[in-house]
């Protein structure tokens, strides 16, 4: 067991200097990916923006806990860059031209193959950066902000990069029926993009699908709502539940539909 | 005119066979949306409320923004793009089709066919929401939404193949695109009606065209439009200024290109 998990992280950094290698081939490319991060945090932050001009507060919410959210979500998706989202978004290449053949036959689960293949520092590093910016920034305009909840606030950011990989591993394992996986990549897009509102917007049946179906009301509301001093046992021992139940089911439907794979050429 | 048929069945037929896909996109879009509905219900319950919209302003707001995200805005510069930096793009310089015309049918049928799909999923949304959405009082109104549609539909094709064609010059920058795109639509009024944006910045959206593809039908539909037939005549000569740019900026690409790989 301790040896699979060296092997693994060993794995893992091998891949991430082999990656990081790349990119800094194109360092022109890296500072046009910051830009463009900017950008879209930049809109982000207009939205809630122009939303706090018309209203007060949204499921409880003030503009400064919102800022706490948005930039959540960016740090989870820096993360995600960080250990296998860009594996995923190369999917449908694969098993459309039959590449995956290649991670079906290496030494190593297919599901950290796959997830290793591309990790990568530079796509999302804006988007990090501008994350833990609007994070200080919402921490500081707190009018309780709890220093001792930053450890845990780290803690519930990993769970939700684990529900995050489970979301992911289920929805792309559909790749295998449809063949193509941008528009499955849409699904996780969307996802991720409407984690930023907090979780207090649902009710009755709603709550029920975006916790348990489409857990996208976890990611962002559980860490944040330990910064901002108003989380509940209750939402923490949720979310870990949901973390531990998305990654064990993705995990199997991920190596079941893998049989339905039909390789192609060569 | 017989070619382009040609091409428009072809499409028709590629998208039936990619029908799975299309599917799963318009799924992602109606969890945007859902989200966003539950998002002003719980603004407007807590007894809040923006600008001088009615909640069901803005739930009808969402669920024709949904719609026309299906049925007029155009996606075709990504394909575009590739094909001029794959050189795959020769292809026009020896067939007698005119790149503009063949992308704009190309577009033209996948918007019939996802408009179809998207017409069945926005039917069922809003059965379900009968009671939250407005309806228009009279058949003209429906009639100009049509026609917004319509102008919409063409306006969205020329930007995003101005985008696209953006490749002749500007090499391997996917994630450029796609901001000049999502700027786009943030100024036509995508995620928030712009009337609700601070006056400054209300007024540069009314002086540019992207209000057409979004923002104006909505509000066409919702009756708040003061000037629709004005709206009409403005949206009409910027589609013409810019298809008069587009053919020229085509020209200019066309020199430019490199042809890679062939």
């Amino acid at each position: 067991m301790k040896q699979t998990v060296f092997r693994y992280f060993a794995l893992y950094l091998s891949f991430l200097s082999h990656n990081l290698k790349n990119e800094m081939i194109y360092r022109a490319n890296f500072l046009i990916d910051i830009c463009i991060d900017i950008f879209f945090m930049g809109v982000n932050v207009i939205f809630f923006k122009i939303l706090y001009g018309n209203i007060e507060t949204v499921g409880g919410w003030n503009f400064h806990q919102t800022l706490i959210l948005v930039g959540s979500v960016g740090i989870v998706r820096e993360m995600a860059y960080l250990t296998f989202r860009k594996g995923f978004l190369e999917l449908g290449e694969y098993v459309r031209t039959g590449n995956f053949d290649v991670m079906l036959t290496s030494p190593v689960a297919t599901s950290a193959h796959l997830a290793f293949r591309h990790v990568s520092l530079t796509e999302s590093f804006g988007e990090g950066v501008m994350g833990i910016i609007l994070v200080g920034y919402g921490f500081a305009h707190l009018d309780a902000a709890s220093w001792i909840g930053i450890p845990f606030y780290i803690l519930m950011l990993l769970n939700s990069l684990v529900i995050y990989y489970g979301f992911c591993l289920l929805v792309n394992s559909l790749v295998f029926w449809l063949v193509k996986s941008q528009e499955l990549n849409t699904v996780v897009y969307y996802f991720m993009n409407t984690a930023r509102f907090p979780r207090e917007i649902y009710h009755g049946l709603g709550k029920g699908l975006f916790t348990f179906i489409i857990p996208s009301s976890l990611i962002a509301t559980t860490p944040a709502a330990i910064l901002v001093g108003r989380a509940e046992t209750d939402i923490i021992f949720l979310s870990i539940g949901v973390a531990i139940s998305f990654l064990t089911i993705g995990l199997l439907f991920w190596n079941w539909s893998i049989h339905f794979y039909s390789s192609a050429s060569s | 005119m017989q070619k382009y048929w040609t091409v428009f069945q072809v499409n028709w037929q590629n998208a039936l066979q990619y029908r799975g896909p299309t599917f799963v996109s318009i799924l992602g879009n109606l969890l945007h949306i859902s989200v966003l509905l539950y998002l002003w219900n719980a603004i407007y319950s807590g007894g809040q409320q923006l600008g001088n919209y009615k909640l069901s302003d803005l739930i009808t707001y969402y669920v024709l923004q949904l719609m026309i995200n299906s049925m007029v805005l155009s996606y075709i510069s990504w394909d575009l793009g590739n094909q001029i930096n794959d050189g795959t793009f020769s292809n026009f310089l020896v067939k007698p089709l005119n790149p503009l015309y063949y992308w704009f049918v190309i577009n033209l049928s996948g918007k019939l066919f996802e408009g179809l799909m998207i017409l069945v999923v926005g039917g069922i949304l809003s059965s379900l929401l009968i009671n939250h959405i407005s309806i228009p009082s009279n058949g003209t109104t429906l009639l100009y939404f049509m026609l917004s549609l319509i102008l919409g539909g063409i306006l969205a094709f020329e930007f995003d193949f101005a985008v696209g064609i953006l490749a002749f010059w500007l090499v391997k920058i996917h994630s450029f695109k796609y901001m000049l795109q999502y700027g786009m639509f943030f100024l036509a009024g995508a995620l928030l009606p712009l009337d609700l944006f601070p006056e400054g910045f209300q007024k540069l959206a009314n002086m540019l065209p992207f209000r057409f593809l979004i923002y104006f039908p909505i509000q066409v539909f919702l009756e708040k439009e003061a000037q629709p037939i004005e709206g009409f005549l403005i949206a009409t000569v910027w589609i013409v200024v810019i298809y008069i740019l587009l053919q020229f900026g085509l020209r200019r690409g066309i020199k430019h290109y490199e042809a890679v790989g062939t």
